[in-house]
């Protein structure tokens, strides 16, 4: 659409415009109705105005809003849609969208996916198949063709990696992959930036995926205005130097603020590093304490979002290795005369040493050099090995530190070293002493030339004995700390790329008082940080290729994350950052290996589109930003509406009225909606508090009082019965105990929830159903669970479960035990709790005496013989009687017994209700009894 | 939207007379001032706080000659060398007309009022009826009873008006005699040369006359605004305004001006003039009409005895 971003999809809807002349028009002509009012006082009305002229026309305002609301609700009829995207992929017989998923993908990797998404979309419309191909991938990443929804389902597992991007291959994959289409179109989603393989990789795979029968080309413009790279962190003697880099040069000076970060992701320093105009590459100093800088551990760019901009650090950069050779280490048992103990002390916050136990030179030394040490020092070595001083001499040729304390041994060895910074004339001197005029010599002020200027002058040293140094004309260049008779105390001297310093004096305070004082420590960890690390500790292992594990990676948006499953150990330091070696540190705890993305000193060059001759059309990336309007022209044509019934009320006079009285409609209105809210409050809280289900009641009547149970049987008789029985032995509880228990319950077991009720009583009835096996489980879990069922065969004789002549209750029970976990059983004991629980109880009789009570044997436990009662914890699940119980205590309405007990003795039927007690009490109370038998003592010992 | 005002139909007596009766609780007996009026004493219930016809002990006296022996109190005199005469306090009843208009124009309530025009007179009228009878006043309806003593005055004039209604604009006042006593509870919405013509007869008569003009806020505030077509209950005219808030000052004027000479001219006669709000309590209006009524006319006008 041009210029303008805004099209219609109904155009001709507009028409609908010409309408609006027509309506002004009306709108002209109608005036709001009046209010009619009664009003007595006319006559005196009438005498103000005889005829009071009614305007006939609407005021220009309210026609204009008339006017703009009806041509918005035109307009939004219309379809408008703003930013109307285009259709690009409607060329070829298949879409090939390649799209660079490398590093510099990732800030605006959400963009290039949403462009991707329509470009998947386009072909859908067109029904041409889509091959996807990221460059950064694994080489064996399938890449179609696709349909658009599989396309669409890889484009959303797709992400930015950081790592740079592969074009060589993958191009040529999909080179091979458009052979088998006729006119196929590519769209190359490309990040802007050249290859790490260089211009012309990239534009021969250009070229040769482009030299197909391709129809057309849509290429993606990306924003390189804003991608900044790290290309280097360096240590410098001041700080960390950060060089920066970018793509495309800006016509004005900008900065960018650079963070650096410790092992914790803490920012504990920072930076601006300036682009001058027209310059790609910046550099900044993040100056801080040394010991500060050794904690930094990855630098990032502030505000860049991608891997580029971040490197991280690894020992090289930080903490000094220095290695301490003595030629005569003393005995462990004097440390304070060691010549080491004042230099390790010194050092050892802010380096790491090393030392080589042999005190062969021959062999120290090369042991020495193969850990890379940034600085040596040697306390007093007079002479060296040949092999040991060429091996030195190079090292420090290529930036090693070589700091020397002088001594007995050097004061007698070689005066014309190659390891020395100066010439020393033999023999040392001696100030003060007994048998000397002079005094012990104080220093000045440092050299400010040497490395030690900005030190703070040392008052408190003084040297008694030093090493004196060949009068030479280049002595005073080298002297970086002086005697205040002028002879040199420290000196040093380039070296190559190395530096070689000698202190004239021992490492231990024989000489002087130096190595005792604070100057000693600032001396040292100047010349420290002044070094450089020689070569990492991972190549120093010769020959043999080391394999790193991924410690921290470097994720596409910068952050350090912990290793990826793609991960890799590296292998070696020179390898190229790939997706198995995603760029972070590699190695462990002990030591890291950086692992960088961009190699130092390289660019960020520009990726310049193929000069080819097709169709080629630019796109850029970013989200659709299709928006329907009709939404929003209906919604601001309401509010016109809106606008316009106030308006018309208003000239009706509504609100002059409504300001002098407050209760209004419009309170009216506010108390609806505040009444409304409430009331839908007062229905969700209904709604919450209706939690009951079903058989809610019954389970809250059930389990309100204790109840004993029976089991319908279904013979009605039966049932009559035990509900009687189980009523009479109630009234009986009531009468002598505490307990007063509710209403006798029968129960289905088949249905009905069991856990309610301690005891449930089932008189056996052979006639019955056997109740089927669901039934039984559940009679099974309550048993378990620690309910207790009285199977009672109401057959006296049945007292033998096993024997052939069982009676046909009995066979029942038989059977309906088979299906019951039921345990071992026995006679109630006569010290059984069951038989003490509320009155002494020797049997347990019913309507008949002769069957006993069967329940759960006891285990045999070594009962004491005066424990009247035997221990065990738990209620028997089972009890099995035939002495017809219920019918025992089964009474009628008057409270007159039922059935007739067998033997005719009123006290049987008394001990039937007394062993119903009993049974109760061990229901309820359990073993509590047998636990009474404690109280006599305690009570004897509370006594006391 | 709903009009500001609206005709109601009118409220029964009987249902107001409960109201009334409330309203008149508040006040105390109401003691008409007579003591100019001898000729139209009848024999009333409460003492006037002098020596008069009457069956209350008021004072003795010194016996003056002339006098008729018969009210010599023999057994005072008996304890003095002196004769005493026993004076009875002077008990009398006084005559007061009512009158509520009626009107269409009375039967308006707009939304800042509580009660109609009509129903605001009716209780003050009525209230006033409780009172008088309760005083023991003489009281009447003019053009539907003639003065009456009763204990149930308010009852009986509620009934009559329930029975028969009314509908003059004003009543007959030719049954009113001199000074006699008549509040009369309209809007006074005509033209006050119109209203003074009207009540001319009572000033003639030596009548002494209370007004009550009630009157709804909406009336006298003028709340319209916009474009407002209003309309006479009585005579049926519309007009219809533009703008009607424009006009409100004006009317404001108007409305108060016609007031203020009603009043200036009740002033002038030595009669009363109370106007109550028809937002207002109606007990305030028959406080100050209360007060008019037992009140001496001299301390009320200037005109003096």
């Amino acid at each position: 659409m041009g210029w303008f971003p805004i099209s219609f999809t109904m155009p001709f809807v507009l028409v609908g415009l010409f309408a609006l002349p027509l309506i002004w028009y009306l709108l002209r002509l109608t005036p709001p109705r009046p209010q009619a009012e009664v009003f007595p006082p006319l006559r005196i009305l009438a005498q103000l105005v005889s005829r009071q002229e009614t305007p006939d026309r609407s005021p220009w305002w309210m026609t204009l809003l008339r006017l703009l609301l009806i041509a918005l609700v035109v307009f939004a009829l219309a379809d408008p849609v703003l930013n109307k995207r285009e259709n690009l992929a409607q060329e070829g017989d298949a879409l090939a969208i390649i799209i660079d998923n490398g590093w510099a993908s990732a800030p605006d990797w959400q963009d290039r996916v949403a462009t991707a998404g329509r470009l998947i979309d386009d072909a859908e419309a067109a029904q041409v198949p889509v091959l996807l191909a990221f460059t950064a991938e694994r080489p064996n990443a399938e890449i179609g063709p696709f349909d658009a929804q599989t396309a669409r389902d890889h484009l959303r597992a797709a992400e930015a990696l950081p790592v740079p991007v592969d074009r060589k291959s993958v191009l040529s994959r999909v080179e091979q992959a458009l052979t088998s289409f006729a006119r196929p179109e590519i769209a190359y989603l490309n990040d802007g930036l050249l290859g790490a393989d260089g211009a012309e990789v990239d534009d021969r795979a250009l070229r040769n995926v482009l030299a197909k029968n391709v129809s057309s080309l849509i290429w993606g413009k990306a924003d390189l205005s804003k991608l900044v790279g790290l290309a280097n962190a360096s240590n410098e003697a001041e700080g960390l130097r950060l060089t920066a880099i970018r793509a495309q040069p800006a016509t004005e000076a900008t900065s960018i603020s650079a963070g650096a970060f410790d092992e914790r992701g803490r920012r504990i320093g920072e930076t601006r590093i300036a682009f001058p105009a027209g310059e790609v590459t910046g550099t900044a100093l993040v100056s801080a304490p040394f010991e500060l800088r050794n904690d930094f551990s990855s630098i990032a760019l502030d505000g860049q979002e991608q891997a580029g901009a971040v490197r991280v650090l690894d020992e090289s950069a930080k903490r000094r290795r220095v290695g301490l050779i003595a030629q005569a280490e003393s005995d462990s048992a004097q440390p304070l005369l060691s010549p080491l103990f004042y230099i390790r002390k010194a050092i050892a916050p802010f380096a790491d040493m090393i030392e080589v136990p042999s005190a062969d030179l021959v062999e120290a030394v090369p042991k020495l050099l193969e850990q890379q040490p940034a600085m040596i020092i040697m306390a007093d070595i007079g002479v060296l090995p040949e092999s040991s001083r060429k091996a030195l001499f190079d090292w420090v040729e290529k930036g090693g530190t070589l700091v020397r304390f002088a001594g007995p041994h050097l004061a007698a060895g070689s005066k014309d070293d190659d390891l020395l910074p100066v010439k020393l004339r033999g023999g040392e001197r001696a100030l003060g002493g007994t048998m000397s005029w002079t005094e012990p010599q104080a220093l000045t002020d440092y050299a400010q030339s040497g490395p030690f200027a900005d030190l703070p002058r040392p008052d408190s040293v003084t040297v008694t004995r030093q090493v004196l140094a060949e009068p030479s004309a280049d002595i005073a260049s080298r002297t970086w700390a002086s005697l205040s008779d002028g002879t040199p105390l420290v000196t040093g001297r380039q070296q190559g790329e190395g530096r070689l310093v000698l202190f004239h004096v021992t490492p231990e305070a024989t000489w002087s008082n130096l190595p005792i004082s604070g100057n000693f420590v600032d001396m040292l960890r100047r010349i420290i940080q002044q070094s450089r690390n020689q070569g990492r500790v991972f190549a120093n292992v010769q020959g043999a290729v080391i394999s790193m594990p991924p410690y921290r990676m470097i994720a596409a948006d910068g952050s350090l994350i912990a290793p990826t499953p793609d991960a890799r150990p590296l292998m070696g330091t020179d390898s190229k950052v790939t997706i198995e070696n995603p760029p972070g540190l590699y190695g462990n705890e002990d030591g890291v290996f950086a692992h960088n993305l961009l190699p130092e000193g390289s660019a960020l060059t520009a990726l310049e589109r193929p000069q080819v001759s097709m169709k080629i059309s630019e796109i850029t990336y970013g989200p659709d930003r299709t928006q329907e309007l009709r939404g929003p022209l209906f919604g601001i044509a309401l509010l016109l509406l809106l606008i316009d019934t106030l308006a018309t009320m208003w000239l009706g006079g509504a609100f002059a009225r409504r300001w002098k009285r407050p209760a209004s409609t419009a309170h009216l209105g506010l108390l609806l909606i505040a009444g409304g809210f409430a009331l839908s409050l007062l229905a969700a809280s209904a709604v919450l508090a209706d939690d009951a289900k079903p058989g809610d009641q019954e389970a809250i009547e059930a389990i309100s009082t204790t109840r004993i149970a029976y089991v319908i049987t279904g013979d009605k008789a039966i049932d009559d019965i035990s509900r009687a029985g189980i009523t009479g032995l109630n009234r009986f509880i009531v009468e002598k105990t505490a307990l007063e228990p509710g209403e006798a319950a029968g129960i289905d077991i088949a249905s009905d929830e069991l856990s309610f009720y301690p005891l449930i009583y089932w008189p056996v009835d052979a006639n019955a159903d056997m109740p089927d096996e669901a039934a039984m489980a559940r009679i099974d879990a309550y048993m378990r669970q620690g309910g207790t069922v009285l199977f009672d065969t109401r057959d006296q004789y049945g007292q033998d479960f096993d024997g052939p002549d069982a009676s046909p209750s009995t066979l029942r029970l038989r059977e309906l035990l088979a299906d019951l976990n039921v345990p071992p059983l026995e006679p109630v004991p006569s010290d059984h709790v069951l038989t003490k629980s509320f009155y002494m109880m020797p049997d347990f009789p019913g309507r008949f005496t002769g069957s006993p009570l069967w329940i759960e044997a006891s285990t045999a436990t070594e009962n004491s013989a005066e424990r009247p009662v035997r221990v065990g914890d738990g209620v028997s699940p089972i009890l099995i009687t035939a002495n017809d119980l219920a019918g025992a205590w089964a009474i009628d309405n008057a409270g007159e017994p039922l059935l007739p007990t067998l033997s005719g003795d009123y006290m049987q039927r008394e001990y039937a209700y007394r062993g119903g007690v009993n049974i109760m009490m061990y229901m309820l109370t359990g073993n509590y009894k047998s636990d009474q038998v404690h109280v006599p003592s305690l009570l004897e010992r509370l006594g006391q | 939207m709903a009009a500001f005002g609206r005709q109601v139909p009118p409220s029964l007596p009987d249902e107001t007379l409960v109201t009334a009766r409330g309203r008149a609780a508040l006040l105390p007996d109401l003691l008409v001032d007579a003591r100019r009026i001898a000729n139209n004493v009848t024999a009333g219930w409460h003492g006037r706080r002098q020596r008069g016809i009457g069956e209350n002990f008021w004072q003795f006296r010194p016996y003056v000659d002339g006098e008729g022996t018969a009210r010599i109190d023999w057994r005072r005199s008996a304890r003095e060398d002196h004769l005493f005469i026993r004076d009875k306090e002077w008990e009398a009843a006084h005559t007061v007309w009512l009158w509520a208009d009626d009107t269409p124009s009375m039967l308006y309530k707009s939304r800042l009022a509580s009660v109609s025009k009509q129903e605001r007179a009716l209780i003050i009228v009525l209230a006033l009826a409780e009172l008088l009878s309760r005083s023991g006043e003489r009281i009447g309806w003019p053009g539907m009873t003639h003065p009456f003593t009763s204990r149930n005055g308010a009852e009986r004039i509620a009934m009559r008006l329930a029975q028969i209604g009314q509908a003059a604009s004003l009543p007959d006042f030719s049954a009113i005699k001199r000074y006699s006593d008549i509040v009369i509870a309209s809007d006074f919405l005509d033209l006050p040369d119109i209203t003074k013509a009207r009540l001319n007869p009572l000033v003639e008569r030596g009548v002494r006359a209370h007004l009550v003009e009630i009157v709804d806020p909406a009336e006298e505030e003028f709340p319209f605004a916009g474009r407002t077509e209003f309309h006479d209950p009585e005579s049926g005219e519309t007009l219809t305004a533009g703008r009607a808030e424009t006009m409100a000052a004006d009317y404001r004027n108007l409305y108060l001006a016609r007031r203020a000479e009603l009043s200036e001219w009740c002033k002038r006669q030595g009669w009363s003039f109370t106007t109550s709000h028809t937002d207002h309590q109606a007990s305030e209006a028959l406080a100050a009409i209360h007060m008019a009524l037992s009140t001496d006319r001299a301390s009320v006008s200037a005109g003096g005895r």
